[in-house]
């Protein structure tokens, strides 16, 4: 028998600690299991035929999956932060926006409020900064 | 005796792929980029530093596995793995060539040394595994040498500890020097360095944490084992955790290692991107010239 671990780490004090990262949703099980069939959705289009299926009829094949209806519009609106809402994982959905022919860039840039361009050129700039956004009670 | 003489990192995203594929590597984007990783491809073909076997750390991005099975830590056995399709059909790139010997043999290690691996014997091997190959080795016919993919959960958290990571990268060390064939083995760390892809918070980009970071990568890895995931996440963005698996890496070199090369670049598309040559340091080789390569914007480019 190995020797007890001497510490352990609360759970509840490692889970709470991620709501305290300004503009950022953190893949946690709660998400997890929210999103369930929207990641599982957002799988399905790696598949050839079901990418042609679901762009031939987006509602009706969105229609085949266990969606919220805010599920759904967030999908049809291509609204990431709204997927992301209703426990979606960039991951995952990548494979809605490789489907749509667009990139990470064009996805992760679509959830900040910016302008394509202007995100293009923050990147190119050294990207955002992380004062002032690692802690909303630390304000640092 | 088998040995892992070589520690390599580096990004994995796709649109370096992308990059290849529409010939776009020497453009103004691209080219400080791939010229940075020239170096690693030159350096790779030189007698005595091409690997028989990859141990290849990453991370797969919801290809292989989806919500319904997620593997901590897994292991591939196969013969061969085939690139995946993640929306715009598979990367144009070779299968990926096992060594089920090897793998085996490590699988079997690890578990006997408190590793509870999961085995895969069919598995495609997304952008995190087929990325870094294309960096080092560009778009030959057949990848050059055999491949272990070994993918690592983190995406739905908890992701392992970086200290688990560390340890995790000293068993497979013993796992290899354990195999009686004589075989020059690389451990790739892969993914980071800061980046995140999701919410308001998209594009954040942390320079001063990234070079800390590779430091203690090589000089302290003991204390930045113990880096606490919010921590990462704050300095490093939701997906700059992924750099917990370069711990992996730096856990098969032992104590003491030496950079052959040290390249950093912001950014390629959303992230900053480090590569890295690590040898531990009784048997390394001679550092490149340069051997600290930083390129992109507010990094004079140094030389050393
Ligand atoms: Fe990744």
């Amino acid at each position: 028998m190995t020797e007890k671990k001497k510490e352990r780490i609360n759970i509840h004090e490692y889970l709470a600690e991620f709501d305290d990262i300004p503009g950022t949703r953190v893949f946690t099980a709660q998400r997890a299991r929210k999103g369930y069939w929207l990641n599982q959705f957002a799988m399905s289009l790696m598949k050839a035929e079901n990418r042609e299926r679901f762009k031939a009829d987006e509602k009706a094949y969105l229609d085949e999956w266990n969606l919220s209806d805010a599920a759904k519009q967030a999908v049809l609106d291509r609204d990431y932060n709204a997927m992301i809402d209703e426990g979606g994982n960039v991951y995952y959905l990548s494979k809605l926006f490789s489907t749509d022919g667009k990139s990470f860039q064009f996805a992760a840039g679509s959830m900040t409020g910016m302008t394509q361009e202007d995100y293009a050129k923050m990147m190119i700039d050294g990207g955002r900064a992380p004062h002032g956004v690692r802690s909303i009670k630390g304000g640092y | 005796m088998a040995r892992v003489t070589t520690g390599i990192t580096s990004s994995h995203i796709p649109a370096l792929g992308a990059a290849i594929q529409t010939g776009k590597t020497g453009d103004d984007y691209w080219g400080p980029v791939f010229d940075g990783y020239k170096a690693i491809k030159d350096w790779i073909k030189q007698p005595g530093n091409m690997p028989d076997v990859v141990v290849l750390v990453y991370n797969d991005h919801a290809s292989a596995f989806d919500m319904n099975c997620i593997p901590t830590f897994a292991i591939g056995c196969a013969e061969s793995f085939k690139p995946a399709d993640e929306g715009w059909g598979p990367r144009p790139v070779p299968e990926v060539i096992g060594h089920p010997d090897l793998a085996w043999h490590i699988a079997q290690s690890l578990i006997l040394d408190d590793f509870d691996m999961c085995i895969f014997n069919q598995m495609d091997v997304d952008h995190g595994c087929t990325i870094p190959l294309s960096m080092m080795f560009g778009e030959p016919e057949e990848w050059p040498c055999k491949v272990i993919p070994l993918p690592v959960n983190v995406v739905t958290y908890p992701p392992p500890s970086g200290a688990r990571c560390f340890a995790l990268g000293d068993s497979i060390k013993a796992a290899v020097e354990s195999f009686p064939e004589d075989l020059n083995v690389h451990v790739w760390g892969t993914g980071g360095m800061s980046h995140q892809l999701q919410g308001p918070r998209a594009g954040l980009i942390n320079k001063e944490f990234d070079l800390k970071f590779i430091d203690q990568l090589i000089n302290d890895p003991d204390t930045l084992a113990k880096m606490p995931h919010i921590e990462y996440l704050r300095e490093a963005g939701s997906e700059g955790i992924e750099l917990v698996m370069w711990l992996i890496m730096r856990g098969a070199l032992g104590d003491k290692v030496k950079d052959l090369y040290n390249f950093y670049h912001i950014p390629a598309s959303n992230t900053a991107l480090g590569a890295l040559i690590l040898q531990p340091e009784e048997t390394a080789g001679e550092a490149l010239d340069p051997r600290v390569v930083h390129s992109g914007h507010s990094l004079a480019t140094a030389a050393e």
